[in-house]
């Protein structure tokens, strides 16, 4: 069954921006990547087939950062504060905040032109959701260290 | 098939218990599938216990769900070994439970446990050489009817079902494809990062003395989450969330009971036939 056109593309555009979050801290755990699909069948009501396209190259590979901001520009507020705390769920999955994670939130922050309140209440939220979906997993296993982000070559 | 007729022989030098029930289990495939996947079953928790000690030793009296959990996260278990090692834990379990298992389901985790004990040689012996062979399935004692050929088949497009919905639900859940490079995928993405955060300097913005922002928003968060206006937010949150969560959780769940329920009915149908043989009814 083919996901409706509006599903498919907020499908895309939620994994551009948790994908881009995982990328800024660097660390990669499965019960990490498993709580995004979670987030989005839950919370952002999207379909198992969207959320699959979704990250088809055709639907992803092409799009760059700098899109997704662009499109999060119109997204509906409600819709767009549900993105905003996803993301900050997988930031704070591993307990701490790297600072390039900091940056891509406040860039998502001004895309979606949420006000300081709302993106406090969206990362109250996001908290709230990191403990229940188990983002971080056992928490007597020692976190690996982050993966340094690559130097001037960038 | 490598020597005295096991797929498993292989397996001696580097853990004999492992060995034992891989044998045990591959025993069992036709005669008694259900005892067949309680041995599997056992064979991937020994097989979880062994990497966990050697790796989250205070993890090793979990159970094996965590087991495997912990092993995804520490990098040391394969999204591809995972999926496999959850197949036969699931079905284990349902086995311990009382669903009936059909014999080309055992025969389909054996093939599997068969893999997956190749790679865990790989692990345990490192740097030695280790050739798991290519799986042969065991002969089977008796030579099956068309009815039970046609029924069997009809199982094995269930299995093949099964397999596919629990891939494309793996698939869905997952920030990436199987068939990505997360590295690669996340490498570009930190470049761009890198980008916009220049252009933003260049234009004039001021530079965030980031590592300072996050501890300032991990400290107020704290504050926050205790606050008595958001800790109304946060617990409406949560009780809005975990409904939601539910719904996609129990979907999740009717879809594995449906599985079972309809291989349950296979089983059945073969029982029936088996029976009326034995009586001579046919």
């Amino acid at each position: 069954m083919s996901p409706d056109e509006s599903d498919l593309e907020l499908a895309t555009l939620w994994f551009l921006a948790a994908r881009a979050m995982s990328a800024a801290d660097g660390t990669l755990g499965t019960s990490r990547q498993a709580a995004a699909g979670l987030y989005a069948q839950a919370i952002l009501g999207l379909s198992e087939e969207a959320c699959q396209q979704a990250k088809s190259d055709e639907n992803i590979a092409t799009l760059t950062l700098l899109d997704c901001l662009g499109k999060l520009a119109f997204v509906p507020r409600e819709v767009g504060e549900k993105i905003m705390t996803g993301v900050m769920m997988i930031s704070y999955s591993n307990f701490k905040m790297h600072p390039m994670e900091v940056r891509w939130a406040s860039m998502l922050a001004s895309a979606l032109a949420l006000e300081g309140d709302d993106f406090q209440r969206c990362c109250v939220n996001a908290r709230v959701m990191a403990g229940m979906l188990d983002t971080h997993g056992a928490q007597d296993i020692v976190d690996a260290e982050p993966v340094e982000p690559e130097g001037g070559s960038e | 098939m490598t020597g005295k007729g096991t797929n498993f022989g292989f397996l001696d030098r580097c853990d004999d218990r492992v060995a034992h029930l891989a044998r045990q289990a591959e025993r069992y495939v036709y005669t008694d599938p259900d005892s067949c996947l309680f041995k599997l079953r056992l064979m991937i928790e020994t097989m979880a216990k062994r990497l966990v000690s050697m790796s989250a030793p205070n993890m090793v009296d979990s159970d094996l769900s965590s087991m495997l959990g912990v092993l995804e996260r520490l990098g040391t278990l394969p999204r591809r070994q995972a999926d496999g090692m959850h197949a036969i834990r699931r079905d284990g379990n349902a086995a311990v439970h009382g669903n009936s298992t059909p014999s080309p389901t055992a025969m389909r985790r054996l093939k599997d446990a068969h893999g997956l004990s190749g790679w865990y040689a790989r692990n345990i012996e490192r740097g030695s050489k280790v050739d798991a062979g290519q799986f042969i399935p065991p002969p089977a004692p008796f030579k099956p009817t068309d009815k039970e050929d046609r029924l069997n088949k009809d199982i094995e497009n269930l299995e093949d079902h099964i397999d596919d919905q629990r891939r494309r639900t793996r698939e869905a859940l997952m920030l990436f494809r199987e068939d990505e490079d997360p590295e690669g995928v996340r490498k570009r993405y930190r470049i761009e990062l890198k980008a916009l955060e220049m252009v933003a300097a260049a234009a004039g913005e001021p530079l965030v003395d980031a590592e300072f922002v996050a501890l300032v928003m991990a400290m107020d968060l704290e504050a926050l989450f205790e606050h008595p206006s958001f800790g109304a937010d946060s617990r409406e949150a949560r009780r809005n969330a975990e409904a939601q969560l539910a719904v996609v959780k129990t979907e999740l769940e009717q879809n594995e009971n449906d599985y079972l329920s309809e291989r349950a009915n296979l089983v059945h149908e073969m029982q029936l036939y088996k029976r009326r043989q034995l009586r001579g009814e046919l």
